[in-house]
């Protein structure tokens, strides 16, 4: 069974390795595909038959251990039970649906190649988060399903509405990701070595003696809350489903009509004791729950196009989901989930046949608003239904059509404030910079020895400064190098703050600044050649295309987006991981600083990425007349 | 020559009026408008001339001047030309050609020769153009703004909420109300503030009218009035998809089933005031303008796009020396063909009449080759009987005929058997996951038949083909309903409509059609109407498959209408007053052909049961086998189909095809057009054409005075010469002027296609039909002498331009003679094509096929009776 666990894992990372190495023939890569896809599908079956002969037994597996210090151990663990076999046929089902389903529908496309490299990444990430046996290997698989969303929404990376997209949906994602990276550190900070999932229930089965207090579990909730909607499309993340929907057409049926889309539903499931321990914390999902489906609801009245309309209808569905979770009604939102998912598939996929059947079999050009005798509102009160003052209605048509607002007040809550910082800094003058860093560092360092504390509090100022430096990478749009550094610095920085915090911890340190300082170094080095004979100045809002014109170095770049944003493929993932797990240690405050800077980075290193290696290669024609005049 | 000078003159004179008056915001929209795409909604796909915006310039000026509107390309890389000149599609001696047509000095002409296979890679590269490097660049780059990405979505979800024709529930608009009226409404009258209308400077805007918001902001914005039409302009061309339907419904509000009453200038007026809007949030209320920021060098200007454009030269040598080299093939295989072919045959056992598709072309060479006693007709498939077609569950009616033509009447579809009528039938289980959307529904759905959707959705993917799709399209019929066609009264319907036709109306578009095709005399005891239509599934652009003689709609009505008319004892009496006579015997039986699935489904199999007619069991078995080796025919384009010898596995793999969920490529429809054919079966029936032809049969001898021919061409020029044009554009830059690839599109408002949710419309042919085609005007061959030609030409009015400044080329070919004569406007002239080569002959259509993927020249038959 262990053994089944990991091939279930290994056949989409092999299938992706062979893509990755075999040419782009059609024929060699849908036959990877073919085989692989069957492979893991026996492999997912043969492990959900012994796991049910086996009685339903919760399953854990440790496979090794990563890292481990006196303190602190990071072990390779999966965990198998009812939930996790539920997902786990489901990704099977549709899975092999869709890659028996691409074989054709992406015959002769450019971008074979990618698109199944994609997918079965995505299904390695999906795998990965399903069998977790601990939220730190969750993480893992939620970058990767992450990373995959945002090359699949840019697949069609010639226009550039998708590429704005891909990044819309990314910066919500790497949002949602400051829940899970805190929730993660505060399991550890909580439950210790036991953040084991096998471990929570009985954590909490002593009901008089919680494993941590209220305000913490509290605390602990709302960011695996968030976490939670931004993945699933929550209130108040509803907007950016629909808008992902940019990708071919199955691509956006598995992601976001069926599988990513309950992943949020799936990290709830997992999660329940820590949450569902108070009832606060369950109102809250609740509420969520229920402002979704109030707002999804109104918003896909007036959807005009199909996809539009599925993934509002979807997201109804997912918020019916949370409301029932936290109402415990668990095994309902197993059948729900299952049911949600085929359906939404299904109604993707066949999608263009909504122009016949419309047409000829409903037959109805005139929807319902203005209607009347309609037995759809026959349950409205006949005030509201017959009477429903123009204004009202008009207010009603506002808030549909502009889907509840969320995408305005996201944005004015979360980037405008932190854009506008960042555009000061980079307007203000290098030395003034440097004086002012100077300068109050040596302030604080005075009052530090004057006053004879330690130096750990040194890190506050440093930390201050990695904030400050991530801010200006993030509005920072005229010099892909500044914004390079500005990582750089954010990430060195955070180094420095936990050295100064914990003197001790300087392996842990180096073990991130092994992940950093190489993906660091590598992108400056691929930006100046990829930028030789290219002014950036002057064109600063140009997709530069070079995943087309310089593949090769596109692909390094990617690698040193990665690196710098700590994917699991790089050991600043492991390194953010223990860096967390210091600050949990010592001074809890530090974690806060430490992921925003973490999370601005990642967006900051995503835009650049999508500014230069999307879009479409200049295709001009200059004729000298033209020139001259 | 004569034109040309006067074309460019009335350029000249619109730039002086353009420099010389104040701006007139009238006539600006109307020189802006032409420059839209005319693609109406996407239920009926009619294939246009998609640069018709330039169709006043000879072609390759006027695809230059496009290309500096649009920003697209013009020609093919240069590589592809080479490439087929190393397979040997393109010839030496159509280069030759090219170069002597090209109209440079003997020094030119040596000089091209000896620079063709020069290296390019970037020659077919769009030129700078207003769409991309137009005033309008000065946001982003002056002043850091992305106005598009900011207006764009705000836009469109307010067109398409106003002009959604069902997908939405709650409906945007009113009846009647107009879109500026609504939009005022949303922003004046509620209690959320419709964002950007918020911003205090644009909502005092809405009291206005339309046309004084549209100044109000240009002076703010462009600041200067000489910039005010460019700048317009430059703003529709960022999404030409919505401008163009915006238009075409303003025109002609009754493309739309459910009425919308919009203009292009509320249109703008709307957007004009999302774009202030955003650049006072941004940039606050006092922002430069467009005319007071300095302009960057190389930005391109309206008054100078007009001046003569710049062609590529070497690429339109070798598009010209392609297209000839194509079109010598089907030339040198007329000039030569055996004498002994030309007979008619004397006692053909059945007739059957086709449309003029190209995709029948293959079919009826099958049908013949495999029964020599069968005769085949072409004609342009609504057979000359233009009519509104209603079907039992239809709510509105649709028009059965080309776009060019207005119907009067109305056909309705009326059912003997027992049916009510009423729309309230149960609906179907497997129909249930369209309407899943609401909160409720949706939560019991989901509890409790999601999860057997994983079932469907398996058994769809990995069994299809196992039944027919069970959405019908428009104008399918049920094959034993019944037409009521005999007009009972002179009323007119509500909606103006005559119900139906008289006898003599009847009898005036059969001898028509008749006439039309040369078939007054030797008729066979059973002739059967032919018409055509496409069974795809989950293929929004479903219409572009079916008839294009019938508004994108399947044939079905129109030959049905024709069986019964010319079945009647009454029409045929007055028929054989007007000296057409047809036998007693003689048995019209409408039929069907699928052309995705090669299946013919026949009509009225009752009346059949009845009277049953003794030559059509051999002709039905006749056609299943033509069917089955026109499906083989087809199949050699598609990679993933079985490369097996067997016919019955490719006839089934085709059929799968057409029922499959997963396939974008149905069929390749009209991928292989290339040429039409106005002239006697005579001439074309021992010719392979590889399905290239729009066959239409005429009769050369009975028009002398050209006006059979001037009915013929006014069809076959606009509906030829319309799909031709629309898949070379689309196939030439399919990211400019076609829909790109078809995987991603998201139906929006059931008015078309665009990429995801905030996308523009999507107007042209998506990749998937066109990745096969050669882009080739089209070139047709009329049997008929010079003279009589000029007097048709003179008679078919504003259609001499696509003749004279050769968007299509015409060649006549000589009835007796076969002596064939180029026309241009500058006169006939006399083909030479090279002594020594000859057309490769053949025995069976089989054996020609056989191993090929590509397409394949010309070829005569060698046939036994030869």
């Amino acid at each position: 069974m262990n053994g089944l666990i990991l091939t279930s894992l290994g056949l989409p990372l092999l299938g992706f390795i062979l893509i990755f190495l075999s040419s782009t023939n059609e024929k060699k890569i849908a036959a990877i595909s073919f085989w692989c896809s069957h492979a893991m599908g026996f492999s997912i079956i043969a492990l959900l038959v012994l796991w049910a002969l086996g009685g339903y037994q919760n399953h854990e597996y440790q496979w090794l251990t990563l890292y481990e210090t006196d303190d602190y151990s990071f072990p390779l663990l999966f965990y198998l039970d009812r939930v996790g076999a539920a997902f786990l046929f489901c990704t099977w089902a549709i899975f092999s649906i869709i890659v028996k389903y691409c074989r054709v529908y992406l015959h002769r496309e450019a971008g074979y190649k990618r698109f199944f490299l994609t997918i079965f990444s995505f299904v390695f990430g999906l795998n990965l988060v399903i069998l977790s046996g601990s939220i730190d290997i969750l993480f893992a698989g939620w970058e990767i399903v992450g990373i995959a969303s945002f090359l699949l929404i840019a697949f069609y990376r010639h226009r550039v509405q998708p590429i704005r997209n891909a990044l819309r949906a990314y910066t919500i994602y790497r949002f949602c990701d400051i829940g899970l990276l805190l929730g993660s550190w505060m399991s550890h900070m909580m439950f210790h070595e036991s953040q084991h999932f096998s471990q929570l229930a009985d954590l909490f089965n002593n009901p008089s003696m919680p494993p941590a207090g209220y305000g913490s579990l509290l605390l602990v909730s709302t960011l695996i809350l968030i976490a939670a909607s931004g993945k699933s499309a929550q209130f108040p993340f509803c907007f950016w489903l629909p808008r992902a929907m940019e990708g071919p057409t199955p691509s956006s049926a598995i992601f976001y009509g069926a599988l990513s889309v309950h992943l949020g539903v799936f990290l709830l499931l997992r999660t329940t004791p820590i949450w569902s321990y108070h009832y606060l914390t369950r109102a809250s999902v609740f509420t969520i729950g229920l402002l979704t489906v109030i707002v999804a609801n109104i918003s896909e009245k007036t959807q005009s196009n199909i996809k539009g309309k599925i993934a509002y209808s979807s997201i109804t569905q997912v918020g019916f989901m949370f409301m029932e979770l936290a109402l415990g009604l668990e095994s309902l939102v197993l059948i729900h989930f299952l049911g949600n998912a085929f359906l939404r598939c299904y109604q993707l996929l066949v999608s263009p046949s909504i122009v016949v059947h419309l047409l000829r079999v409903e037959g109805s050009a005139d929807a319902d608003f203005y209607i009347q005798n309609n037995a759809k509102f026959q349950f409205l009160p006949a005030s509201l239904r017959n009477t429903l003052p123009e204004v009202l209605q008009n207010t009603l048509y506002v808030f549909s059509l502009q889907e509840g607002n969320l995408e305005l007040l996201v944005r004015s809550i979360l980037w405008t404030p932190l854009k506008g910082i960042g555009a000061f800094i980079n307007k203000t003058n290098p030395w003034l910079k440097l004086l002012f860093s100077v300068t109050s560092l040596a302030i604080i360092a005075s009052i530090i020895i004057v006053s004879g504390a330690t130096l750990k509090y040194l890190a506050l100022p440093v930390s201050v400064f990695m904030v400050l430096a991530s801010l200006s990478a993030f509005s920072q749009k005229h010099s892909p190098f500044s914004v390079w550094n500005a990582i750089g610095l954010s990430s060195t920085l955070a180094g420095v703050a936990i050295w100064f915090i914990n003197p001790s911890a300087l392996f842990d340190v180096i073990i991130f600044a092994s992940g950093i300082i190489p993906a660091w170094a590598l992108g400056i080095i691929v930006l100046a050649k990829l930028l030789k004979n290219n002014n950036f100045t002057q064109d600063p809002f140009t997709y530069r295309a070079f995943s087309e014109t310089q593949p090769k170095l596109s692909l390094l770049l990617f690698l040193s987006f990665l690196g710098l944003v700590g994917f699991p493929i790089s050991p600043a993932f492991l390194g953010e991981d223990l860096l967390l797990s210091h600050a949990s240690s010592h001074d809890p405050w530090f974690a806060l600083p430490i992921t925003i800077a973490f999370v601005i980075n990642g967006i900051a290193a995503a835009r650049v990425f999508q500014r230069l290696c999307l879009g479409r290669p200049l295709e001009v024609n200059i004729p000298e007349i033209d020139i001259l005049t | 020559m004569v034109y040309r000078d006067c074309a460019q003159q009335t350029i000249e004179t619109s730039n002086q009026k353009l420099q010389n008056h104040d701006f007139n915001l009238d006539t600006a929209l109307a020189n802006i408008a032409h420059w839209l795409p005319a693609q109406g909604p996407i239920k009926d796909f009619i294939h246009h001339n998609t640069l018709h915006a330039v169709q006043h310039h000879p072609f390759h000026e006027g695809i230059a001047i496009a290309a500096k509107i649009f920003g697209a390309r013009s020609y093919l890389p240069l590589t592809d030309y080479q490439n087929m000149f190393h397979q040997g599609r393109i010839t030496q001696s159509a280069i030759d050609w090219a170069i002597e047509h090209s109209g440079g000095t003997p020094f030119e002409q040596d000089n091209f020769r000896n620079t063709l296979f020069e290296d390019d890679n970037t020659g077919h590269y769009p030129p700078t153009s207003l769409a991309n490097h137009g005033i309008r660049t000065t946001w982003l780059t002056q002043l850091e703004i992305d106005l598009n990405a900011m207006v764009h979505p705000i836009l469109f979800r307010l067109l398409g909420n106003f002009l959604d024709q069902g997908i939405s529930r709650w409906n945007l608009s009113k009846t009647g109300e107009h879109f500026w009226k609504c939009i005022v409404r949303l922003a004046q009258n509620s209690l959320l503030p419709l964002y950007p209308f918020n911003d205090a400077a644009v909502h005092d805007l809405l009291s206005k009218k339309p046309e004084d918001v549209i100044l109000y902001c240009l002076d703010k914005i462009v600041g200067d009035e000489q910039l005010y039409e460019q700048y317009l302009l430059e703003m529709l061309l960022a999404h030409p998809g919505w401008s163009g339907i915006v238009h075409v419904i303003e025109q002609k509000p009754n493309m739309l089933l459910a009425r919308r009453e919009i203009s292009l200038k509320e249109m703008i007026a709307v957007e004009c005031a999302i774009e202030l809007a955003f650049l006072h949030k941004k940039k606050g209320e006092y922002f430069k303008s467009i005319a007071a920021t300095p302009h960057k060098k190389g930005i391109s200007l309206l008054k100078s796009t007009h001046l003569k454009p710049t062609i590529p030269l070497h690429l339109r040598i070798w598009h010209e020396a392609m297209e000839w080299s194509l079109h010598s093939e089907l030339l040198l295989a007329l000039k030569t063909l055996p004498s002994a072919n030309k007979k008619r045959l004397t006692t053909p056992k059945a007739q059957a009449l086709f449309c003029i598709d190209d995709r029948e072309c293959s079919l009826r060479r099958h049908l013949e080759e495999i029964n020599p006693a069968i005769e085949t007709f072409g004609a342009a498939g609504f057979f000359g009987i233009d009519f509104f077609y209603q079907g039992l569950d239809d709510a509105y009616p649709v028009a059965q005929c080309p776009n060019i033509i207005t119907p009067k009447h109305l056909i309705k579809e009326s059912n003997s058997a027992s049916h009510s009528g009423d729309k309230t039938k149960p609906k179907k289980l497997t129909h249930m996951h369209f309407t899943a959307h609401s909160m409720f529904r949706g939560w019991l759905y989901t509890q409790t038949l999601g999860i057997g959707y994983a079932v469907k959705m398996a058994w769809d993917v990995f069994r299809p083909g196992s039944k027919l799709p069970n959405i019908r399209a428009l104008s399918e019929v049920e094959h034993h309903s019944h037409l009521h066609l005999l007009r009972e009264s002179d009323e007119l319907t509500p909606d103006g409509y005559l119900l139906g036709f008289s006898y003599t109306e009847m009898a005036d578009r059969l001898s028509g059609l008749f006439r039309n095709i040369g078939l007054t005399n030797n008729f066979a005891p059973l002739i059967v109407i032919v018409a055509h239509g496409s069974s795809s599934v989950n293929n929004p652009h479903f219409a572009a498959y079916d008839c294009g003689a019938c508004s994108g709609k399947p044939g079905a009505p129109n030959a049905r209408a024709f069986a019964w008319m010319a079945n009647h004892k009454a029409v045929r009496a007055i028929l054989r007053e007007q000296g057409i006579d047809i036998p007693h015997e003689t048995r019209f039986i409408a039929a069907l052909h699928n052309t995705s699935r090669d299946e013919i489904t026949y009509f009225d199999p009752h009346l059949l049961e009845q009277n049953p007619v003794p030559n059509l069991p051999a002709f039905e078995e006749s056609m299943s086998t033509a069917l089955q080796r026109n499906a083989k025919e087809r199949s050699r384009w598609f990679e993933l189909a079985p490369k097996s010898e067997s016919i019955e596995t490719t006839h089934a793999h085709v059929k799968e095809r057409a029922t499959s969920i997963f396939e974008p490529r149905p069929e390749y429809n009209h991928s292989n057009n290339l040429y039409a054919i106005v002239g006697r079966r005579q001439l074309t029936r021992d010719l392979f054409m590889d399905r290239r032809a729009f066959l239409h049969s005429y009769d050369p001898t009975t028009d002398e005075l050209g006006d059979i021919m001037a009915r013929i061409l006014s069809a076959v020029i606009p509906v030829c010469g319309g799909i031709n044009l629309e898949y070379l554009f689309s196939r030439i830059d399919n990211s400019v002027y076609g829909a790109g690839t078809k995987l991603p599109h998201n139906v929006i408002g059931l008015l078309g296609v665009a990429n995801g949710v905030e996308g523009d419309l999507r107007t042209g042919l998506p990749a998937q039909m066109i990745e096969v085609h050669q882009p080739a005007r089209l070139l047709i061959v009329i049997e008929q002498s010079c003279d009589i030609i000029d007097k048709t030409i003179a008679k078919i009015g504003a259609l001499k331009e696509w003749l004279d400044n050769e968007w299509i080329r015409v060649v006549t070919c000589h009835p007796d003679s076969h002596e064939l004569f180029l026309y241009s406007a500058k006169g006939w002239e006399a083909i030479k094509l090279p002594k020594d080569s000859k057309a490769p002959v053949a025995t069976s259509s089989l054996d020609i096929i056989a191993g090929q993927t590509q397409t394949i020249p010309v070829h005569q038959f060698i046939r036994s009776h030869a």
